[in-house]
């Protein structure tokens, strides 16, 4: 039997003054050729794992246990040499990898070069070369600009070919389609799978979301507080799980032939009326969204639904029609007034910036009630508190500030926000984004039963078909600022007319 | 293989919170002395004939005498009141010109702030030393430190300005913004934070310059005037002695050092922590 191509004993990863070790004995060993997949909460100790295995654990991150690339010597985990492997480590556009003083394919070339010991024109031009090869892949003239200025999906792109020129024996690819919009993640899986099949790497992805699983397949791991929890083959994982989490994660979404939501009376009274408004494009759009009814504007980034949506509760001027927000023609108000009628706007954002970190989670919460109404401080607690449970974060400390919290708490802690300010109006703008797949499971119960509980307007903002079906019954496809599809989401799904609507509903589909 | 011990030991304490609690403790030292200046202090302000003339540090005086016999001691000790004194005050008014009123400008309507900006941008041009000195010169010296204090202003308020604006395009302030927080309440929210998280580091930082300009103003004599000698005046009175009695003008100078090295101390590391 040969030797795996990487195998990990006894590892163990412990931060400085935290009561539980970030990774607790974990023993693994990849074949050549072989995809594993680690699945889990954000603090399941993957991250960690990547960070020793790449050569950057954290200061204060005590590490033991061993380490031992092919058929070289066992290291001790804390002190590793270069590995004898060629080991690439391919990190998400959403890690920020680049510095944004040099252009992306440059420092990209100088990755490249140093991996592979030549100059740096050549790696310049093989680099060039595997973009070339990709399917769906940008030239490298895209790249050539500063990392700041550069779209996500093509930043993993120039990643992903970067990794690809080093022709690596293991790839360590690190939360690579994180934040990416789905036909370009699934364009990127399917590059990822294709050039496995042509260089016969092994892969070891530290996953957030099930997608990555179901699209690679493989071997996956299942972990939870730095230990495995299941392990198996992902075609099996995917249908019958042994373990309760196992079961949370791999919960499966409604499958997109159906429409989930039943349809509900939305005879209540119009909360938006958008009359002839105009997007980049000179397309007129005319719609309502009446109290208790939803919609969903799907499409990518820069397709005009955050400028629509930005003008439909005035926070940007509208250039051409009238926008009535609760039965009041928001073009004639000032912005004192207009700033009074949306306290009854609800948003919540898959940003993790976008609650203010120096407030404390109390503040976060009473401050729509403490803006706009005259209560008595037990009343506001009591409100905060409820809304609190509700989200699940009631044990959380109510002096913690926003920013010593994880980004699944503060996407919670805005739902619970969202419920105190009793909204006519909820704007969910891609709220899953950059969680993991439990806190997307949750995330997914939760907004369906603060949808179900209020009687709000929703508009969704959103790429992924999923998420638009979970919450929304009408829907509007949008590209490059035009509106290419409406109607309801039931049958958008059943008989896409657009290839691009069609190209969202693959990219929602558990098949590559 | 087999399972080794953990090698990799914690990380060493942050060397900026050691460093920032020097700044602030050496200050709240300087704070003490100086409240207890009276106690202290062997004679009051200004008393001569105290000892024979220049005499060097001894046993009888810790640090010596100069021209006219005063306790050097004392004299650094009162003088050292005076400052902190007119510099406190001076503070207050590049925390309230500067600071507050920068914070407050860029939240104006109509593009009145970035009008105001560029005014005070101007005069950021002009050296504070000049400034101060031109004004006090025009007016009279008992207002130097309010002088002092405005001459230090149009940096802490472009600082405070463009702080100002980062918070008010933030993410987070676009969100409030759009779940119906009004302006009023944002500008209430993010002054609370910064005075609650940044008024040591502003505080500190306006000490440090307007101290620096304070004494250089009283050094060239348009600042106070004896029988309220501060730093500066009692720096330029050794100026005919430092030669052959350097203890007339090394402690004086000892003094003021500290106090704007332990306020620049306080207030870097401060900036550094800001959210």
């Amino acid at each position: 039997m040969s030797e795996p191509l990487l195998s990990v004993k006894e590892l163990t990863i412990r931060r400085e003054g935290s009561a539980r070790p970030e990774l607790d004995r974990f023993s693994l060993a990849i074949e050549r050729s072989e995809t594993v997949i680690m699945l889990g909460e954000a603090d399941a100790g993957k991250d960690a794992l990547m960070r020793v295995l790449a050569g950057a654990p954290l200061e204060g991150e005590a590490v033991s246990g061993a380490v031992q690339f092919g058929i070289g010597l066992a290291m001790s985990a804390d002190q590793l040499s270069p590995a004898p492997v060629r080991l690439a480590y391919l990190p998400g556009p959403a890690m920020r990898p680049l510095s944004a003083h040099a252009s992306a394919a440059s420092q990209l070339a100088r990755v490249v070069a140093r991996r592979t010991h030549v100059p740096r024109a050549s790696a310049h031009a093989e680099l060039g070369l595997v973009l070339q090869r990709l399917k769906g892949a940008p030239a490298l003239g895209a790249l050539e600009t500063s990392p700041a200025a550069l779209a996500p999906d093509v930043m993993a792109w120039g990643l992903l070919a970067a990794a690809f020129a080093a022709t690596p024996e293991l790839l360590l690819v690190d939360h690579l389609l994180v934040g990416l919009p789905p036909t370009s993640a699934r364009a990127l899986a399917r590059a990822l799978v294709a050039e496995q099949e042509r260089q016969r790497f092994a892969i070891l992805y530290n996953a957030m979301s099930t997608e990555v699983a179901r699209w690679l397949g493989g071997r996956l791991i299942v972990m939870r507080h730095g230990r495995i929890v299941e392990e198996g083959p992902v075609a099996r994982l995917a249908t019958a799980q042994a373990h309760a989490y196992t079961q949370t994660l791999l919960k499966p979404v409604t499958p997109l032939a159906g429409n989930p939501i039943s349809p509900r009376s939305v005879r209540g009274q119009a909360v938006v009326q958008a009359l002839g408004i105009s997007l980049k494009s000179r397309d007129k759009l005319t719609f309502e969204l009446r109290r208790g009814g939803s919609l969903a504007l799907i499409g990518e980034l820069e397709s005009g639904r955050h400028a629509l949506a930005r003008q439909l509760i005035g926070l940007e001027r509208i250039q051409t029609g009238r926008v009535v927000f609760d039965a009041v023609d928001i073009g004639v108000l000032s912005e004192t007034m207009m700033s009074r009628l949306r306290r009854r706007v609800a948003v919540i954002a898959g940003a993790d910036d976008v609650l203010d970190p120096r407030l404390t989670v109390s503040d976060t919460v009473s401050e729509p009630l403490r803006a706009s109404l005259d209560l008595p401080r037990r009343l506001v607690a009591g409100y905060r508190d409820a809304a609190l449970k509700r989200v699940g974060l009631s044990s959380l400390d109510n002096d913690l500030t926003v920013a010593a919290l994880s980004a699944f708490d503060r996407r919670r802690l805005q739902v619970a926000r969202a419920i105190v300010s009793a909204p006519v109006f909820a704007l969910i703008d891609e709220p899953l984004r950059g969680l993991d797949a439990f806190a997307q499971s949750v995330m997914r119960d939760l907004l369906r039963s603060f949808r179900a509980e209020e009687e709000a307007a929703f508009l969704v903002i959103t790429s992924d078909m999923t998420v638009a079906q979970a919450l929304a019954e009408n829907a509007m496809i949008f590209k490059d600022g035009h509106v290419i599809e409406r109607g309801p989401l039931a049958d958008i799904l059943r008989a896409p007319r657009e290839a691009y609507t069609r190209s969202l509903i693959e990219a929602a589909s558990p098949a590559l | 293989m087999m399972a080794l011990p953990p090698l990799r030991q914690s990380a060493a304490p942050s060397l900026r919170m050691t460093i920032r609690s020097i700044g602030i403790a050496g200050l709240g030292l300087m704070a003490v002395v100086v409240s207890l200046t009276d106690v202290i202090a062997r004679v009051p302000a200004g008393t001569d004939h105290v000892g024979p003339p220049l005499t060097p540090p001894s046993a009888l005086f810790q640090f010596g005498t100069d021209l006219f016999g005063r306790d050097i001691a004392s004299e650094t000790l009162h003088a050292l009141a005076v400052t902190v004194d007119t510099a406190s005050l001076a503070m207050l008014v590049t925390i309230l010109a500067g600071g507050f009123a920068g914070f407050v400008a860029a939240r104006l309507p109509w593009g009145l702030g970035f009008l105001l900006r560029w005014i005070v941008g101007v005069l950021t041009a002009l050296p504070p030393l000049f400034l101060a000195i031109l004004c006090i010169g025009l007016s009279n010296r008992g207002l130097a430190p309010l002088y002092a204090g405005l001459a230090a202003s149009p940096l802490a308020f472009v600082r405070a300005f463009d702080r100002a604006r980062a918070l008010g395009t933030s993410p987070h302030a676009d969100y409030a913004r759009a779940t119906g927080v009004s302006a009023m309440t944002l500008l209430r929210r993010d002054l609370t934070y910064e005075l609650r998280e940044g008024i040591l580091a502003v505080a500190a930082r306006a000490l440090a310059a307007v101290t620096i300009i304070l004494s250089t103003v009283s050094f060239f004599g348009f600042g106070s005037a004896p029988p309220n000698r501060d730093l500066g005046l009692m720096i330029a009175s050794a100026r005919e002695t430092y030669i052959g009695a350097w203890w007339t003008a090394a402690f004086p100078i000892v003094a003021l050092a500290l106090l704007i090295l332990f306020a620049r101390l306080a207030a870097g590391l401060e900036e550094g922590e800001r959210p």
